[in-house]
């Protein structure tokens, strides 16, 4: 089980701009890994890469074995369902849909949301966002907002957990909240967690660091 | 997707409503625009049936050939130059030869029933009124097979002219002109010097006032009689056992004879283009309501695709693919249709029914009142239109939702 690239290349535009530029990388069942570098680094684009959202330019990417880019327009889709999570910057919410809602998209996909939703209810709860359920994601602090996105990122148990900048939008107090959550997700349920991060004390929090600098690991 | 679509639509009320509205709008006016037409053509068609037959077999006019009659005079062949060429009609139109078509329509089995007629024109007398009227001779019982007249006939009924008996049947506004009553005696003819008293045994009304002022029925011997041609019938009118093979047939039947033969519809001509100009109209307005409040949809939706770029992007990083995010849009759209058309369909029902009970100062009919059909035709047709076009409205909307990756959105919003 695991993440496995090889001479990764990731190009934009005409001339062809190389932001990624032959990256070799194996990602171990159950690790916690950060990606950091300056911007314009190459590390966001290298999390996209690694969790599907993105195609390379050449250069091959299999998770568990199997290569995205081969699988049908479902079969990815319904592999990201059920194998992967992700967390934005941006929280990202349905901004008509209350947090426990918001929570279940994921599970609504499969018609499972009422099984899944004992997981999330006990989420709610860990998290400390119980009272939030039934509110709009406009009535929730930036904090409380990010935490809800990660208890959808977690709904569905996924095998993979990619996070690009978490932190990024929150003040000190709710960023340590967030690693909190990420880290104890890696530990206690053996998610691979992979962290893109420009804060030196999070990335630090990694069993594998990346530094990245001008599309290549240094 | 229907959870999600209904919470898109819920969180924008303002402009659900306004669509769902001008969807309603125009469904509503199809309803009330295609009730009142097509309501007043139920009627025409209606009265136009009740005294036409499907097929109508008359005479042909015979006009005075020059040529035939140089020949007839001088058969040797002498050149004449005619001061005066002679012109006009050679007799009184009549079936020539009236037998042919009643054995060849008995043997039809397409026909129902025939019903052979003299009609002319006569001036009535009554004290020192002098009033012109058309006079139809018929045969009761074959005439009442053919035309449903008897619905018409207000006061006695067809039966009372069975035995001759110089009896008349009056249009109701004849006889109102006449200042006569049922009883009464009337001296009419038919310009060949002769007046004829005729007894009014009976009165009709078809509510068309310019055929109820003028319109007299008796027996076709009393009529033949009066007119001094036993015998002889201009016009025999045919119901078939179905309506519409009327055309057919009488293309089919004109073939064989000179007489003119015409199917009820070509009769009416007139009304018929009236009833296709109709149609334009209405498809026209409605059509013109139900675009705005297509493109009103189209706009909506491709507005919130723009603004909803970061949830479509979330979607399908969380697994849900292309074809559920354009269902998510498109169901937007269909349930916009769907509920829009019923509510105004519903409406327009409830206007229908209302307007139908509105008395006016004219007469329409029996009645003084507008007639509103209410043919199932118009509701699903009304249904269909902003159903299709609300669907039509949302597939582009939903398409280009369809086509936006998730990649895209997110390097487009950093």
């Amino acid at each position: 089980m695991t993440i496995v690239c090889k001479n990764l290349i990731k190009s934009f535009g005409e001339p062809p701009n190389e932001v990624i530029k032959g990256i070799d990388l194996e990602i171990r069942n159950g690790e916690f890994i950060s990606i950091s570098g300056r911007s314009g680094s190459g590390k966001s684009t290298l999390l996209y890469l690694l969790s599907t959202l993105d195609t390379p330019t050449s250069g091959i990417i299999t998770i568990d074995n199997q290569e995205p880019d081969k699988l049908s327009v479902e079969d990815l889709h319904k592999f990201r369902n059920q194998h992967l999570g992700f967390v934005f910057q941006f929280h990202y919410l349905l901004a008509e849909l209350t947090a426990l809602e918001n929570t279940l998209l994921p599970a609504r996909k499969n018609g499972n949301q009422d099984e899944i939703s004992v997981f999330v209810n006990e989420l709610f709860e860990r998290f400390d966002v119980n009272s939030t359920k039934n509110k709009l994601p406009s009535q929730l602090s930036g904090g409380e907002q990010q935490r809800i996105a990660i208890i959808r990122a977690l709904s569905m148990k996924p095998r993979y957990l990619f996070a690009d900048e978490p932190t990024g939008s929150l003040d000190s107090v709710n960023g340590k909240i967030v690693m909190d959550i990420l880290t104890k997700a890696n530990s206690e349920w053996g998610m691979t967690l992979v962290l893109v991060t420009h804060e030196e004390e999070y990335a630090e929090m990694a069993e594998t660091e990346i530094f990245l600098k001008d599309g290549l690991v240094i | 997707m229907l959870f999600l679509a209904i919470r898109h639509l819920l969180s924008r009320k303002r402009q659900t409503t306004l669509i769902f509205l001008g969807i309603s709008m125009g469904t509503m006016m199809f309803a009330i625009i295609s009730g009142l037409q097509l309501g007043m053509r139920e009627f025409i068609v209606d009265r136009l049936l009740s005294n036409t037959a499907h097929i109508k077999i008359s005479a042909r006019d015979q006009s005075v050939d020059k040529n035939k009659m140089t020949q007839r005079f001088y058969p040797g062949g002498e050149v004449i130059n005619w001061l005066t060429p002679p012109s006009g009609k050679r007799e009184e139109a009549h079936i020539l030869y009236p037998q042919g078509w009643f054995n060849r329509l008995s043997d039809d089995p397409a026909v129902y029933g025939y019903s052979p007629s003299l009609s002319m024109s006569v001036i009535i007398s009554k004290g020192d009124t002098r009033y012109p009227a058309a006079l139809t001779g018929v045969v009761p019982k074959l005439y009442e097979k053919v035309l449903d007249i008897n619905r018409y006939i207000k006061i006695g009924s067809l039966d009372v002219l069975d035995n001759g008996g110089n009896r008349v049947i009056v249009g109701d506004k004849l006889l109102e002109n006449l200042g006569a009553k049922v009883g009464d005696n009337i001296l009419v003819s038919a310009g060949k010097g002769e007046l004829r008293p005729l007894k009014i045994a009976g009165v009709l009304s078809l509510a068309i006032e310019e055929i109820d002022k003028t319109l007299m029925i008796a027996s076709l011997n009393d009529v033949q009689q009066l007119n001094k041609t036993p015998g002889q019938i201009n016009e025999i009118s045919i119901s078939l056992l179905d309506i519409n093979r009327a055309q057919e047939l009488a293309h089919l039947w004109s073939l064989a004879s000179r007489d003119k033969v015409q199917s009820w519809d070509e009769v009416n001509a007139n009304f018929l283009e009236i009833f296709v100009f109709q149609d334009i109209v209405r498809i026209t307005v409605t059509t013109a309501i139900l675009i705005v409040a297509a493109f009103g949809i189209f706009n909506v939706l491709s507005i919130i695709v723009n603004q909803k770029r970061r949830e479509i992007a979330i979607l399908q990083s969380i697994g849900y693919p292309p074809n559920m995010i354009m269902q998510l849009f498109l169901i937007q759209g269909v349930i916009l249709g769907f509920s829009g058309a019923i509510f105004g369909l519903i409406i327009g029902y409830g206007l229908n029914l209302y307007i139908a009970t509105i008395e006016l100062n004219i007469h329409i009919g029996a009645g003084n009142h507008l007639i509103i059909s209410s043919d199932p035709s118009i509701y699903i047709t009304g249904f269909l239109m902003a159903f299709i076009s609300a669907i039509i409205a949302s597939l582009l909307p939903a398409y280009t939702a369809s086509k936006m990756t998730p990649i895209d959105i997110i390097r487009s919003e950093i």
